[in-house]
């Protein structure tokens, strides 16, 4: 039996306010799914999460699926901390998944087992060229509506996270669900699977929608499950604890 | 009856003239049996301006045979194989590349845009080709057996009605190639139906050689001239014997 070697290595993601809620940071290696109707900072925490990897020197991978990177980068220059040095150097590297289907020839609306084992590969294979630690893809949804199955979902989550596990690699899967959804992601095979969760959210009090994170399960580390309100700024983001007081249900 | 050559002076005689302007000829046979070679001396006849559309040559290829039986190689060849080549066959060899060797960042920065999988519609392509073509005009499709491989056969259908439309209201002429007894048999039929003129190459082993023919499946309204013609295959092409 292997022997429990106490705590997990951490993946300090920089991000103010979260590391404390996961005391200390994300247990390295670990797929967390990042999950949210829209307009919840999904992207914005992902991006993040990359920069400051980025910047301490951690080869950062952003996957995009749904949106063009380019325009992607476009969104991101608020942030005081992110420089076009990161990118320039390699340390941040975008890539449109929507290349690499067409690379390996999957065009048609369905892939087949085989053709998720392809990309697994190649995902993975392109991570340790870059010598990746932090990845991001966003989202695992889009990659999902080309799986179709739960049993397709269930082998490409599987594999990937171990794939990226093998290299020590901290991801994270954005994950979209629709508003009043009561699951954690759309195809409710995900979730099933990952290390983590965190959940995003909006809300709406006294006539203000805030956004709001908490973690729902995080494998290797003990942590808060309360609520957070969160706030972009160009610092980034910041989490405060959501004040229990006032007329919210919440 | 205004009449065109197909290209063989005794077969021209035994249609009573040649095929009739308008007409759509299908020319059928086993592999080995001519049909191609067919195809190029049909190509080097009549006084319309020629087409030949290729799915399996090389244009030098086409114009090296005419040359040899010296034909008229006054022709213009669009070459349907080298588009698929260049549009789908080459990218599959590079997908296969990249699935399993794997795919490098800088495999993804050389991707542009205009590298972006569409697949060329080829039947389109050629109904569209035709529809151009200044009448009277003298088309080689060869062969229809290509498109029956990478289409769904209604798909074809239509486009060779069309074709066949066009062909006869522009008083022109179209053949087509088609290996016999490849194709299912309703497909075969329907194609068959909307030829005007049938022309089957077939041989019979006797004794130590082949006996060749040439078997004039049908010709429309003519049912008197459907027969078979003894044929053989010498330094002028094919000649009925």
């Amino acid at each position: 039996m292997a022997k429990r070697s106490g705590e997990r290595a951490r993946c300090v993601t920089g991000i103010e306010g979260f590391d404390t809620v996961l005391y200390g940071g994300i247990p390295r290696s670990n797929t967390v799914l990042l999950t949210g109707s829209c307009g919840t900072g999904k992207t914005s925490l992902a991006l993040e999460f990359l920069i400051h990897g980025a910047t301490k020197g951690e080869n950062s991978l952003f996957v995009s699926v749904t949106e063009n990177s380019d325009k992607m980068l476009a969104n991101i220059i608020p942030y005081n901390f992110f420089t076009d040095d990161l990118v320039e150097s390699g340390k941040l590297v975008f890539v449109d998944l929507p290349v690499m289907y067409e690379r390996l020839g999957m065009t048609k609306a369905e892939l087949s087992m085989e053709e998720i084992d392809l990309l697994v590969t190649a995902i993975a294979s392109l991570a340790r060229e870059l010598g990746t630690k932090r990845l991001v893809i966003d989202s695992i949804t889009s990659v999902c509506y080309k799986l179709k199955t739960s049993e397709k979902i269930r082998d490409f989550v599987l594999k990937l996270s171990k794939a990226l596990t093998d290299i020590d690699c901290t991801s994270i899967l954005v994950s979209e669900v629709a508003a009043q959804s009561d699951s954690y992601s759309m195809f409710g095979v995900e979730e099933a699977i990952s290390d983590g969760i965190v959940l995003m959210a909006n809300m709406e009090r006294r006539g203000d929608l805030l956004r709001t994170l908490q973690v729902i399960k995080m494998r290797g580390t003990m942590h808060s499950r309360a609520k957070y309100v969160l706030d972009l700024t160009p610092e980034g983001v910041l989490l405060v604890p959501l004040l229990k007081g006032g007329s919210t249900r919440a | 009856m205004k009449f065109t050559s197909i290209g063989i002076k005794a077969l021209d005689e035994h249609l009573g003239g040649g095929v009739s302007k308008g007409s759509t000829v299908l020319v059928m046979g086993t592999p080995g049996s001519g049909t191609e070679f067919f195809a190029k001396q049909f190509a080097s006849a009549g006084d319309e301006a020629v087409t030949y559309f290729t799915s399996t040559e090389r244009d030098e290829d086409i114009l090296g045979v005419m040359r040899e039986y010296g034909w008229k190689t006054d022709l213009s060849i669009v070459n349907i194989g080298t588009k698929y080549y260049e549009n789908v066959l080459a990218k599959k060899l590079e997908i296969s590349r990249f699935r399993q060797e794997g795919i490098t960042l800088s495999d993804i920065r050389r991707f542009e845009e205009k590298d972006m999988h569409r697949e060329e519609n080829f039947l389109t392509f050629l109904s569209y080709e035709i529809s151009k073509l200044e009448p009277p005009f003298r088309v080689v499709i060869n062969s229809l057996d290509f498109f029956l491989e990478n289409y769904d056969s209604a798909e074809v259908l239509m486009a060779m009605r069309t074709i066949k439309a066009h062909t006869q209201h522009s008083e022109s002429v179209t053949l087509m190639t088609m290996l016999k007894g490849v194709h299912d048999s309703r497909i075969q039929s329907s194609i068959e139906d909307l030829s005007d003129v049938i022309l089957e190459l077939d041989r019979e082993k006797v004794g130590h050689e082949y006996k060749k023919y040439m078997i004039v499946q049908k010709v429309r309204n003519r049912p008197v001239m459907v027969g078979i013609v003894p044929c053989s295959f010498d330094e002028t092409g094919i000649r009925p014997s």
